[in-house]
């Protein structure tokens, strides 16, 4: 390797060091103060590392905050969008990619239109029709909104023009019908960025915030963000409670993208689909 | 096996161009027809249309004595080819022969037995377990036709199945293929834009020319009596001499209204008893082929050119006469360029 092939993979190493530790550095610390005793809590700013680390914090998270409650809201939450999610994006990406229909630019704009609108705009819109039908401090009131999701649709829309026409045609000769094509060959060629769609719904999900906050007003169907909110805002000084909450609610993150990084990977490089 | 009847078929786009025309044409059963032209001439729609992957505008289409024509691919007893296989990139060899059957709900022990008989008849026994992706050209192009073959399909559609494949490889396979076609016995129709493959693998062969007919008849039909300029002007290697201008001003030939052709291997170094009219020009280029020399003369900017054998005596930029036998020639009406017989 030359002199400045070296310099070239340095300099990219140490950069995505840096990146790398700006990203873990806030983490590691929450996790720190999650297991921090309260003489090194409220010493002004925390330490990075505990002097004599405890369990008290998950102890008090879990019992008294009752916080395996609201995990599990947020579980059933994210569990539901995410296969509902994928499945309505798939379906709709696809058909946008490849279907010849009347309506197919019109709607493809309106999808388009849908990425550019903020979801603070629809909070309103959206609580007056959950409220019209009832489902306000229901799972469904957070399900339903994200089961079709404009940018996971384009996501894969994009995706989807990549897959060979006469791929799709040699099925339907083989005697496939359009469900059976969509499932045994279109699928499996679009797992990938089904797989990236899947973690990113699951992520937007469970950190979702502002509308599940204003959708769910009773505290036994609150979702862990909006749960560790209000914990803030009663134990204020308590910045361990606080931190051992955020960190609960990183595990599950963290084992999604785990499980899922080798299709995510495939996905975000954009691999080609021909043979 | 089954018999496939068009019947004044066309098609139109939504912009109202004429992509097929009044398509009449009946395949036997068990015969192999080729259907050839110049790329955008319509061929790959018409195989598409047959198929079912496109809709006709007017017309019927028969396939075993049934109308198809509001049919889905699936229900049309037809398999294709395609020109890039279309293989499904993420299932194995055997995964792709057996997709077909089993979408049908055909028995798992049958589709077993049955894609193992196709990949011994193929050699592709040792592939099965391989993807796409793992196979070289021709054993991608043996998987699928293999995929087409396992369905017995009444129709087998085959869309330029060759191009994509290098060239010794192809004349190997154009080999196969006729093979495949005398042991299976089905109706099959083999679009391609290379005249060539088209006569020596159709036992007809239908011309294709702006989403119309040109003519159907036999290989040597159409080789040796072309119904028209296109037809003779398309087929045939190097392709048809027309004689225009004044190649035959002393021959004593009406060459008013009507345009003159001849085959480059009809063209004769020497004249003898019937061969007495002859053309000339200069000796523009000489070509070997081994056995066989190709020579171009040209005499005010029009060119002709003669499959000759061997001489080397012959010498550029000297004038050349070619000599041929006056019925040798085709006459073609100029404003129709129909063929003009007697």
């Amino acid at each position: 390797m030359s002199a400045k092939g070296v310099l070239v993979r340095v300099s990219t190493y140490a950069a995505l060091i840096v990146m790398a530790l700006a990203t873990l550095f806030p983490l590691l610390w929450v996790t720190s103060i999650a297991f921090m005793r309260a003489p090194e809590r409220f010493a002004g700013t925390p330490p990075l590392w505990p002097d004599h680390p405890t369990l008290v914090n998950m102890v008090n998270i879990v019992h008294q905050q009752r916080i395996g409650y609201y995990f599990l809201n947020s579980l059933i939450v994210a569990a539901a969008t995410t296969p509902l999610s994928v499945l309505v994006a798939g379906l709709a990406g696809y058909a946008l990619a490849q279907a010849k229909f009347r309506a197919h630019r019109l709607v493809s704009w309106i999808v388009m239109f849908a990425v550019l609108v903020p979801n603070q705009a629809l909070v309103l819109p959206l609580f007056e029709m959950f409220s019209a039908v009832h489902l306000i401090n229901h799972y469904a009131a957070l399900i339903l909104p994200a089961a079709a999701n404009a940018v996971s649709i384009v996501l894969i829309q994009a995706y989807a023009r990549g897959i060979p026409a006469d791929v799709l045609d040699a099925a339907r000769i083989d005697g496939a019908s359009e469900w059976r094509t969509f499932f045994s060959v279109v699928v499996p060629l679009m797992a990938p960025m089904l797989a990236a769609v899947a973690v990113l719904t699951f992520v937007v999900s469970w950190n979702d915030f502002m509308w599940p906050m204003i959708a769910m007003q009773k505290v036994d169907m609150q979702t862990l963000p909006v749960a560790l909110a209000s914990i803030d805002r009663e134990h204020y000084q308590n910045i361990g409670l606080m931190a051992a909450g955020a960190t609960v609610a990183i595990l599950p993150m963290m084992f999604v993208f785990l499980a899922s990084q080798r299709y995510y990977l495939r996905a975000v490089s954009a691999g080609s689909l021909t043979d | 096996m089954a018999r496939l009847e068009l019947q004044r078929v066309s098609k139109l786009l939504a912009n109202r161009q004429v992509v097929l025309q009044d398509i009449d044409c009946t395949v036997n059963d068990g015969e192999l027809i080729s259907v050839v032209g110049p790329s955008g001439c319509g061929k790959s729609t018409l195989l598409r249309c047959v198929a079912g992957l496109d809709k006709i505008t007017s017309g019927d289409i028969r396939i075993g004595g049934q109308r198809v024509n509001d049919l889905p691919p699936q229900q049309r007893n037809v398999a294709m080819v395609f020109q890039n296989h279309a293989l499904y990139p993420h299932m194995t060899v055997y995964q792709n022969l057996a997709f077909g059957l089993r979408v049908r709900r055909v028995a798992r022990a049958i589709v077993d037995a049955r894609v193992r008989r196709t990949a011994v008849r193929l050699g592709l026994e040792a592939l099965l377990g391989r993807y796409p992706r793992e196979l070289s050209g021709g054993q991608r192009q043996r998987t699928a036709l293999g995929r087409a073959m396992l369905r017995e399909p009444g129709v087998f559609l085959l869309d330029e199945p060759l191009s994509s494949l290098d060239i010794p490889l192809r004349a190997e396979m154009r080999r196969e293929l006729s093979a495949l076609h005398t042991a299976l016995g089905t109706t099959m129709v083999y679009v391609t834009h290379d005249q060539s493959e088209a006569l020596s693998l159709g036992q007809r062969v239908v011309v294709l020319a702006d989403g119309q007919i040109q003519q159907i008849d036999t290989p040597d039909g159409i080789y040796k009596e072309p119904s028209n300029r296109f037809v003779a002007g398309f087929v045939g290697w190097p392709p048809m001499n027309f004689l225009d201008g004044d190649w035959l001003e002393n021959s004593g030939l009406d060459a008013h209204c009507i345009d003159y052709g001849i085959r480059p291997e009809r063209l004769l170094l020497q004249p003898s008893s019937s061969a007495d009219a002859f053309i000339a020009g200069r000796l523009e280029r000489i070509e070997s082929f081994g056995g066989e020399w190709q020579v171009e003369i040209s005499r005010n900017g029009s060119r002709v050119i003669a499959r000759v054998a061997p001489n080397p005596e012959l010498r550029r930029d000297n004038e050349l006469r070619l000599w041929f036998r006056r019925e040798d020639l085709y006459a073609f009406d100029r404003a129709t360029g129909r063929r003009l017989q007697g």
